[in-house]
């Protein structure tokens, strides 16, 4: 009977700790219930890891808010947090948002947003952004359409116009490096699908699989030695240490083509890519359609379907490469000095 | 109210695992890192299964098998190659990353978003309706302890306790000390990765990356556990770590609620650490 007593103790130790210091959040989100967009409407943001494309992504989400009338500090307010690429915390993050019954949660990445998913159990819309492929994930049924109060954007590759992209900067390159982490869904898929275009233009993929942060400087030495040029994805792990790729693929006298906008500002020669502020705005656009009132079960995702030319001249001409001339009137000038 | 039910949930599952590191880090005093990839392990093994349309209860005792083979690893490379303790939980945890992988045949994320679990098919869950999820944790969670407590009280078990606080009774009981440190890094493998199957089926999906910091949680629960629970005579080791996980989650809960800026939030969780250790030493009358 004590241990019981004891216990019962504990938890309501436990319980008074966290209604003091939750009420103030469920407070508020039970007058912005009513989601007409002249009230104020509670969004909670929950990004996977800190990360440049991630950042922007919110960056982004946000315009595409306020582009539909939704003004951070006048009629929206976020509640954004960061699971620093640690999964128990993504976990818990997506639970208390849910908890905190926000009119909308926004997930970031494939794992938060699946988490989100499973914590907002219907009652909540999900939005998600920067998930490759949401069929995969089972956000999305194989026809596009949503599984339940859930959809967002996919930031799936380009992979077949990046192919045709390096065969014009490198008409006699043959072997493709890509280095990624094995543990990403993201990156595994779009490995394969690499391997399966390159043959097309007449490439071959060498593909070196890391798992942490601390194995790229021996993997991206190795895999510069031995490839034309690198094509760097999206992988989390890689992308947070391009720099130590770009170093090692410099060394070797060979060019690294990025996979947005970001990584060609850092020092990446060109990219036939994203640009995650505008997947951001985009999925902030669909995010205040359901906030006024549309169903999120009823919007199919959306993918980037425009993808544009982003090329570093500084880049390229340390390597003595310049962009071919069909492609010159497309490119935008990306280089980080500008 | 859904908050407070997330943390005991989370704390209940993690509760799992603090038990198995109790018996690695308190009793046979093993800083075992093998459990960073015994944790995903039971969660690849139940995706694996549940997508094949296997029950998922059936799950449970797979994942925990599959664990306890983990562990057997770990105890064979340090007691039979006399490779140091922290270096054979090293070797375990880095090979079964690629392991997890083959399990789930090189996919680093499982959905079973429309699958069956074992919360789906619980036989009290349109009584329980919210409360359903943390019942079910709590009726696992509780039946590992009562099956723990019952096993430290076998002969195997005050074997177990014996090696942690004094080898040499054990070789003087004409008893391998090494095959004692063997089983206890079986049960507490194997425990961890039933909160990781537990896991799996409460978030609806494996991820590889689900077991990066699991020793750390397991760890922090467990020290705080028996250092601010450990006093109270009529309160179980096992009990205290419980309560310990519990209190872990809650204060991680506290930091992601306080709305401070979300890069803040390791520092908040730590310092609240700080303080719960500190309030428990100075209660004690002082540190030991």
């Amino acid at each position: 009977m004590k241990k019981f007593t004891a216990l019962i103790t504990a938890s309501m130790l436990a319980l008074t700790m966290l209604s003091g210091c939750g009420s103030d959040s469920t407070a508020d989100s039970a007058s912005g219930e009513a989601s007409a967009p002249a009230e104020s409407v509670n969004v909670a943001i929950a990004q996977f890891a800190p990360h440049g494309s991630l950042d922007n992504c919110v960056e982004g989400f946000k315009l595409g808010m306020e582009e539909a009338g939704y003004v951070e500090g006048e009629n929206v307010t976020y509640d954004l947090q960061n699971a620093q690429a640690d999964m128990a915390n993504a976990n818990q993050i997506a639970q208390s948002m849910a908890a905190a019954k926000p009119d909308l949660i926004c997930g970031v990445a494939t794992p938060m947003a699946q988490a989100c998913y499973n914590a907002a159990n219907g009652e909540i819309p999900v939005i998600y952004t920067a998930v490759t492929d949401p069929v995969a994930a089972e956000l999305a049924n194989e026809d596009g359409s949503s599984v339940g109060n859930v959809t967002g954007t996919s930031d799936k590759l380009a992979v077949d116009a990046q192919l045709e992209m390096i065969r014009k900067f490198m008409p006699d390159a043959k072997k493709i490096g890509i280095l990624y982490t094995t543990s990403e869904a993201n990156s595994v898929s779009a490995v394969e699908e690499y391997k399966e275009l390159a043959p097309n233009y007449d490439f071959e993929i060498v593909d070196s699989g890391i798992s942490q942060t601390s194995d790229i400087p021996l993997a991206a030495a190795d895999l510069a030695s031995k490839v034309d040029c690198i094509s760097n994805l999206t992988d989390n792990t890689v992308v947070s240490s391009l720099a130590t790729l770009l170093d090692a693929a410099e060394k070797a006298g060979i060019p690294v083509f990025g996979s947005e906008i970001e990584q060609v500002e850092k020092g990446c020669v060109a990219t036939e890519g994203l640009d995650y502020i505008a997947l951001g705005k985009q999925t902030g656009a669909m995010a205040a359609r359901v906030l006024a009132g549309e169903k999120a079960q009823d919007i199919p995702y959306e993918t980037i379907t425009e993808y544009s030319l982003y090329i570093n001249s500084e880049a390229l001409s340390a390597l003595g490469m310049s962009c071919p001339d069909e492609l010159k009137s497309e490119a935008t000038e990306a280089s980080a000095a500008e | 109210m859904a908050l407070v039910l997330s943390v005991f949930e989370q704390g209940f599952i993690y509760s799992i695992l603090a038990l198995g590191i109790y018996i690695t880090y308190k009793i046979l005093d093993f800083p075992d890192l093998s459990v960073d990839s015994s944790f995903p392990l039971g969660a690849a093994v139940s995706a694996v299964m549940i997508k094949a349309g296997v029950n998922p209860y059936i799950t449970l005792p797979a994942a925990f098998l599959a664990g306890g083979m983990a562990g057997l690893a770990t105890g064979i490379i340090h007691v039979k190659f006399k490779v140091r303790d922290l270096l054979s939980g090293i070797i375990t945890m880095t090979m079964l990353y690629s392991i997890n992988l083959h399990i789930t045949g090189g996919q680093a994320n499982i959905p079973i978003f429309s699958d069956d679990t074992i919360f789906k098919l619980s036989p009290i869950r349109d009584k329980a309706g919210a409360f359903n999820t943390v019942i079910v944790i709590f009726v696992i969670t509780l039946l590992c302890k009562i099956i723990m407590d019952l096993y430290l009280n076998t002969k195997s078990g005050y074997l177990l306790r014996a090696v942690g606080d004094n080898e040499t009774v054990v070789t003087s009981l004409a008893k391998d000390k090494g095959t004692v440190k063997i089983v206890g890094l079986i049960i507490a493998n194997a425990l961890v990765a039933l909160a990781g199957s537990v896991m799996c089926q409460q978030q609806r999906f494996f991820d590889i990356s689900m077991g990066t910091g699991t020793i750390v949680i397991g760890l922090a629960s467990v020290i705080i556990g028996t250092n601010v629970f450990g006093k109270l005579s009529f309160l179980k080791a096992t009990t205290a770590v419980i309560i310990g996980s519990v209190i872990y989650k809650a204060c991680v809960a506290i930091a992601i609620t306080c709305g401070m800026a979300a890069i803040d939030m390791k520092l908040i969780t730590g310092a609240l650490f700080l303080v719960i250790l500190i309030i428990s030493s100075v209660k004690k009358g002082g540190a030991d």
